[in-house]
Order: structure tokens, then C-alpha cells, then sequence
């Protein structure tokens, strides 16, 4: 089965950045419908419909998120998450710099059905020509009034603010990104309250994945019930995967759930492994997910096959790496990766990360002792499931695993003092 | 700050419900003006927004596109990233500090160039990826970095 492209559907139209192209090509339908024959509820109830779960890398189912709104009357904030900093993951930087207006779209249709006036969209500090992008479509998107005080003369006011972060992987975690948009330190707040309750300015809020609300727009264009014909039973619609590292075609694919395998994505559809190489191990999430090896490639792609094969769909980002790499250089790559981006505030986060750091680096540089990979195993459960947010499971999620599919390269290291592979990752 | 992103300052701080949010936008427009938030800026900021200079830091060194030491003309950030380290991302790291003669972080003597590898920049499907001056350079080889260096040096030396 090949690409099932319904966000990235005109993508590749020339000019469909600009709002008239946009229109021309069926865009701003979802809103117009929404917001002209559709209550807020209406709206919400095509939501849940279709199953559309998170796409940012929990998979919470998103009508449900939006669901849990009190009904109290106060001020209600809708923010779009695109700090994208999940390494492997690309995805909504092509939305957000390619179609800027199905996310747009998306984000007022969303607003308009949980009773948000104001959407805030949170772009990682590195999108600075993002930001331009978005800043300029939303100018058109007001002068056509599909944003403003009165969206599409229907009386509801949807105003959207735009924010730069300015570098911190933690900002990605819900409440880390409301921390860092009221202008502080993005440390993880306290779960409970949610968001949906006490999220921005203490206000009920709801945060949703660029990729979550783009696809709003189909969903509300075909019908709930019809999205989620796409798909599995749980796991419906399209989802976007990020393909990269030593593979022969890498891009951002749109593939319907579980009808496609990862050796499918993989060979069909990236190109297979580079001349002259054969995989080695698959991270299928973004980086904070367990390793799969070549034969679990024929696990479909959806969240529970996923998780069956002993992993996670997360963000969809797939790092592939071939028999050229060594697996102890890449985990302590990605240690070095959560070490920096620790927020410091739980302790087995912070000192944990900086541990598993120093002894990956000591078998990588051939300074491996008798002990170090028991070490490493008992670090990372003094790890697993003892930090505030799930930064620190998700440090150990490809090293944990490498350690039981790779365990005999790991205890090379030691025995032969250092990398067999040569001082680079390939 | 200069005029300009005084009167920017001046909007962002009644931009967003709650004034503390302006924050973060502040210290872009520093960043943005000098390459980096020189001491007495934070001064600035903090009067800006009504809070102490140490609350300012508090934040501001939370983020690493805010830097404490001047940048150059020219700030190169090579990603890291597993996805850019699998394609050759040290070697274009490497190539840097051997043509610039400068270190992890270093900035030319000139001025000119500031190099420092970075994390994940969400550009995986075009490893090995580089920016600049936080425009995207995609599939980044070292035969591009050095016409881009050339080119820079050149315009500079020109007046330009």
C-alpha cells in the first residue's frame, strides 16, 4: 500500500503556501462549514468520531482531550505545540513551512469547537523563517476574514498569537511549553492540574501536535465516521513519518495506520538501505523509543503493533541505521542528546543522564570496565518512571533496549577496548 | 536597544493577556540586534517588565539561542542530531574548526564566523543539515560550507 496522502494532499501544488491557491484548492471549506452550519459541538462530536489521536508523540485521543474542558465559563486558551524537537522528527516543519494554512485552518476550526478566542501557535526558536511564513498567511487569512473578531460573519472571534521559543527540547512537553509561552523557565509543572482545567495563565486550555489540528480539516471536510474508516479500529486516519538516517530516499511520508509495515515504509516507499548496506536497527518514534531489529519489520505501523513489538509509534519519527553504525556510538549520541536537554529539576533525570553519559562514552573511547553494562541496566531503572514529565523514560528508551538487542556489541566495547566500528557513529 | 526594537518592545509588552509572556519575545529582539544579551541589556529587559535583572538570567540561561558572549557576523550551527551524525554531521564539524581554525563554540578572530554544533534542528530528511544565522542550509556537504565561507569572507573584505 503506498502513500495516503490527505494533509500532504496538494503539497507539492505550486504556490499553495499563498492563501489563493489554497482556496482554489479547497481550502478554508472545513472552517466555512464549521463555523456556518455546525455548532462547537457539532464540531467536537466529528472529532471523537473519527479517533484521531495525538500526533505528537502520547497519542491521547484528541476529542477526549478537548472534552475535559469544565464548563465554568472562564476564559478557554487553545495552543498549537510546534516546538518539533524530537530528534528524527521533521514533519510539522514541512506543514508549518509548506501548507501554513491547513494548519491555520485547523487551528481556528479547532478553536472555534472548544470555545477558544485566543490560539496561540508555539514554534521552537529554530523556525524563525517559520514564523514569517505563518506570520504572513495568518495576515491573509484575517484580510479574507477567516481570522479576526468575527470569523466569516458568524460573531465568534478566533485571534491567533504567534511565539518563538528560543531552544529547550523540554519545551515540546505540554506543560514545560505553557511555562516557557507565559515567558519563564520551561520546567515541567505538577500533573494534576491538566491543562484542561489549569493550563495557560491557569486558564483551561488545550494543547495540541501541529499535525493533531491539521488534521481537523479533513476530518471536518469528509466526516468523522469516514476518517475513521481510515486506519485501524484504534488506530485511525493517515500519519505523517519522518524517514531518515542511512536510507536511500528519507522524507516525510503519509501513510494510513496499520496498513502499511515498517519494511514496507522502509523499501516500498524510502528506498531501501543504501547501496552495498543492509539495515541494522530501526528507532520508529523519534528517539525516545526502543530500537526494533530487521525481523520485527513486518510489525504494521500503528500505535498498538507498535507497542506489541516491545516499542512506540511517538512522533513518527524513524531513524534507520545500517550495519555500518555502531549502536553504542548512536545510544550515546542520543545521551549526550538528553543530558543537555535534562530541565535539571528531577534528580534521576539530571544526574542519571549525565552517569549514563560518562560510562557510554567510556566504552566508547575504550576505557570500558568489567560491571559498566550493569551499570548502565541500573541506571536506567533508577530512571524509568521516577521523573515529573517523561523526559527521563524517554533517555532510556533506545538505550534500555540496545542493551538487550545489541548486548554482545556493548560488552565488544569493553572486551576489545573501544569501538570495533572506528571513533564515529558509521 | 536601538529605536526600533524599543517601539517592538513597547507592543510586545501589551501583545499577549498577561504581560509576563513579553519575556522571551524581549530577549529575541536583543539577541537579534547584538548576537547576543550584553549585560547592560538585561538591565534593560528587567526594567522593561518590572522584574530584577536576576529573574531576567534566570531565564534567559535557560535557553541556548540566548548567548552570554558575543557571536559572529556569521553564526554556523551544525546539527548533531542521530539522523545528521549517521550522515557525516562530525566531518562538516571537523572541516569548520580546521578551515576557521577555532574550536566548539569559538568565534574568528575577525569576528566573522562562530561555530557550535547543535541539537536536533528538525531537518532529519536532509542530513546532514546546517544553519545559519538560523536560515536552514539542507544536505549540507563540505564543498558548500566552503564556497558559503569564500563568499562571506569576500563580501566583507568588499565592504559589503
Amino acid at each position: 500500500m503506498p502513500e495516503k496522502r490527505l494533509l500532504f494532499k496538494n503539497i507539492d501544488v505550486p504556490g499553495i503556501d499563498g492563501i489563493e491557491v489554497y482556496e482554489q484548492h479547497g481550502g478554508y471549506q472545513s472552517l466555512r462549514k464549521a463555523v456556518l452550519d455546525m455548532t462547537p459541538d457539532a464540531v467536537l462530536q466529528e472529532v471523537m468520531a473519527s479517533n484521531l489521536r495525538g500526533r505528537g508523540g502520547a497519542g491521547f485521543p484528541t476529542g477526549r482531550k478537548w472534552s475535559f474542558l469544565p464548563k465554568d465559563g472562564r476564559t478557554r486558551y487553545l495552543v498549537c505545540n510546534g516546538d518539533e524537537s524530537e530528534p528524527g522528527t521533521c514533519k510539522d516543519q514541512e506543514i508549518i513551512y509548506r501548507i501554513p494554512h491547513l494548519l491555520i485552518e485547523g487551528v481556528v476550526t479547532s478553536a472555534y469547537a472548544i470555545g477558544a478566542e485566543d490560539a496561540f501557535i508555539y514554534l521552537r526558536g529554530e523556525f524563525k523563517t517559520g514564523y514569517a511564513v505563518l506570520e504572513r498567511a495568518i495576515a491573509e487569512a484575517r484580510a479574507k476574514g477567516y481570522v479576526g473578531d468575527n470569523v466569516l460573519g458568524s460573531g465568534r472571534r478566533v485571534e491567533i498569537t504567534l511565539y518563538l521559543g528560543a531552544g529547550a527540547y523540554i519545551c515540546g512537553e505540554e506543560t514545560a511549553l505553557l511555562e516557557s509561552l507565559e515567558g519563564k523557565r520551561g520546567n515541567p509543572r505538577l500533573k494534576p492540574p491538566f491543562p484542561a482545567t489549569a493550563g495557560l495563565y491557569s486558564m483551561p486550555t488545550v494543547v495540541n501536535n501541529v499535525e493533531t489540528l491539521s488534521a481537523v480539516v479533513p476530518i471536518i471536510q469528509m466526516g468523522g465516521a469516514e476518517y475513521a474508516k481510515l486506519g485501524t479500529e484504534r488506530s485511525a486516519g493517515t500519519k505523517l513519518f519522518s524517514v531518515s538516517g542511512n536510507v536511500r530516499r528519507p522524507g516525510n511520508y503519509e501513510v494510513e495506520l496499520g496498513k502499511v509495515t515498517l519494511r514496507e515504509l522502509l523499501y516500498d516507499i524510502a528506498g531501501g538501505p543504501p547501496e552495498g548496506h543492509e539495515f541494522k536497527a530501526v528507532i520508529p518514534g523519534g528517539s525516545s523509543v526502543p530500537f526494533l531489529t530487521p525481523d520485527k519489520f513486518d510489525t504494521p505501523l500503528d500505535y498498538e503493533s507498535l507497542q506489541a513489538a516491545g516499542t512506540m509509534l511517538g512522533s513518527g519519527g524513524v531513524i534507520v541505521l545500517d550495519d555500518r553504525a555502531c549502536i553504542v556510538g548512536s545510544t550515546l549520541r542520543l545521551m549526550e542528546f538528553y543530558r543537555h536537554e535534562s530541565c535539571g529539576k528531577c534528580t534521576p533525570c539530571r544526574e542519571g543522564t549525565m552517569w549514563l553519559n560518562q560510562v557510554l562514552q567510556r566504552l566508547e573511547s575504550g576505557e570500558g570496565r568489567p560491571g559498566d553494562l550493569e551499570t548502565l541496566a541500573d541506571l536506567c531503572s533508577n530512571i524509568d518512571g521516577q521523573t515529573f514529565c517523561p523526559l527521563g523514560d524517554a533517555a532510556i528508551g533506545a538505550l534500555a533496549s540496545g542493551l538487550k538487542l545489541f548486548h554482545d556489541e556493548y560488552e565488544a566495547h569493553i572486551t576489545k577496548g573501544g569501538c570495533p566500528m572506528g571513533e564515529v557513529v558509521r | 536597544m536601538n529605536a526600533e526594537n524599543l517601539a517592538k518592545a513597547k507592543e510586545l509588552l501589551h501583545r499577549f493577556p498577561k504581560q509576563s509572556s513579553a519575556l522571551i519575545p524581549l530577549l529575541h529582539l536583543v539577541e537579534d540586534q547584538f548576537g547576543y544579551i550584553p549585560e547592560a541589556e538585561v538591565q534593560v529587559v528587567a526594567d522593561l517588565m518590572g522584574v530584577t535583572p536576576a529573574y531576567v538570567e534566570s531565564v534567559l540561561t535557560f535557553y541556548t539561542l540566548f548567548h552570554r558572549q558575543p557571536t559572529g557576523k556569521y553564526l554556523i550551527q551544525v546539527c548533531r542530531g542521530l539522523s545528521c551524525q549517521l550522515n557525516g554531521a562530525d566531518e562538516l564539524s571537523r572541516f569548520l574548526y580546521d578551515e576557521l581554525g577555532v574550536g566548539r563554540n569559538g568565534t574568528t578572530s575577525d569576528g566573522l564566523f562562530t561555530v557550535e554544533e547543535v541539537e536536533c534542528i528538525a531537518l532529519c530528511k536532509n542530513a546532514p543539515a546546517v544553519q545559519i544565522n538560523l536560515d536552514f542550509y539542507p544536505n549540507m556537504t563540505r564543498e558548500q560550507l566552503r564556497s558559503f565561507l569564500d563568499k562571506a569572507a569576500k563580501e566583507v573584505r568588499s565592504g559589503a
